[in-house]
């Protein structure tokens, strides 16, 4: 079996990467690894700690790639490696926040389906101002907007709807009416980046509301059901539409 | 240095918040937007603003100061009470000899008394 040499991180940064890819960090991080040298002069040594993302794991030496895709990379605070995957699949991950669908309410607790393997629980007292007197009015049925407190692969994932602060600062059940539809987890990354030129656009169209799952799953809703189903239209095809394309077929909406 | 290991997204990139409202549909959601976006962009400033008293600190310190010996003589046992009402009913002048009375009284209350040969 012939050994891979691995190749340096930063030349395939923006470029495709496949699983068993071998990237070789800068030398400085194996310098570390192997003694601890007091560094005298703050040069070229960045400070902090690498962030190895998500579809890279660490390997002696350098970073094994486990998923297909492109590699990112983000040199603020210690340098940040990972890849950009697509997939349709939701894996439950801490902390991130997602639309979940009550499908039972088991005593204290009420189940939801987050599109993983398994259901999430959230318990009653988990939502801003409630009390063992003050239930929050929960239904089987309705969109939760939560964020995850415990998720890995050997325990049930568990939600909850209030930050570390104790405020909802927007989560908690979502309103009546609007539209929940489900995408692919890498739309949903590129909708949610800083000035994402989709959202731009369509905020110019007419007044909506819209929530984004980080697990695929968009609920929108806005004044008539006609302009809802254009929304929902358009950021479904907007994965596979060209930026010129989309603009084109905004220009027809915005026209009529 | 060490290389840690990331599952989530959100730590790698720079996400928005995830609920938007957009041209006033919903106000609430739209002061969040911005709230939750500048906290982003600005390192948390939390709680700076304190809550304005309605009693100033010196007035506070006045009147706990008198507050301390109200709530003081409620715990007096009942004969050193009637010791002080009596002092209150008689005049200033007989009040400073009453709780100097009362004072070396209490005190030689809690001292131990050594049994006299």
């Amino acid at each position: 079996m012939a050994a891979e040499r691995g190749m340096a991180a930063e030349a395939l940064v923006g470029q495709v990467v496949l699983p068993g890819d071998l990237l070789l960090l800068p030398a400085h991080y194996d310098e570390d690894a192997e003694g601890e040298r007091l560094r005298l002069s703050a040069g070229t040594a960045p400070q902090g700690r690498l962030l190895c993302g998500p579809g890279l794991r660490r390997s002696g030496a350098g970073l094994l790639v486990t998923k297909c895709g492109l590699l990112r990379h983000r040199p603020g605070g210690g340098g940040a490696y990972w890849v950009d995957s697509q997939q349709k699949r939701y894996v439950p991950v801490k902390g991130d926040h997602v639309i979940g669908i009550v499908t039972a309410k088991a005593g204290d607790v009420f189940r939801l389906d987050v599109g993983g393997s398994e259901p999430a629980s959230l318990s009653y007292l988990a939502f801003e101002g409630a009390t063992k007197r003050n239930r929050p009015n929960v239904q089987v049925g309705d969109l939760i907007y939560g964020q995850f407190v415990v998720a890995n692969k050997d325990m049930e994932p568990e939600m909850v709807c209030i930050d570390s602060s104790g405020k909802s600062s927007g989560m908690g059940i979502i309103g009546q009416d609007g539209f929940l539809f489900k995408v692919s987890l890498g739309l949903i990354r590129k909708l949610l980046a800083p000035k994402c030129e989709i959202i731009q656009e369509l905020s110019q169209l007419y007044p909506f509301e819209m929530v984004l799952g980080m697990n695929g799953r968009i609920w929108v809703k806005a004044k008539t059901v006609q302009q809802t189903l254009i929304v929902v239209n358009i950021l479904e095809a907007c994965e596979h539409m060209t930026a010129q394309q989309r603009k084109q077929a905004l220009a027809k909406l915005s026209g009529n | 240095s060490c290389i840690i290991e990331e599952r989530s997204f959100l730590r790698c990139e720079d996400l928005v918040y995830g609920r938007m409202s957009f041209k006033g549909f919903n106000p609430e959601i739209e002061k969040l937007m911005i709230q939750m976006n500048s906290k982003c962009k600005e390192e948390k400033i939390e709680e700076d603003d304190k809550m304005e008293a309605d009693v100033s600190d010196e007035e506070m310190a006045r009147r706990y100061e008198t507050l301390v010996g109200t709530i003081g003589k409620k715990f007096l046992r009942k004969r050193d009470q009637r010791v002080l009402k009596d002092d209150d009913e008689d005049e200033d002048d007989e009040v400073e000899e009453g709780n100097s009375n009362a004072r070396p009284s209490k005190r030689a209350k809690k001292m131990f008394l050594k049994p006299q040969d």
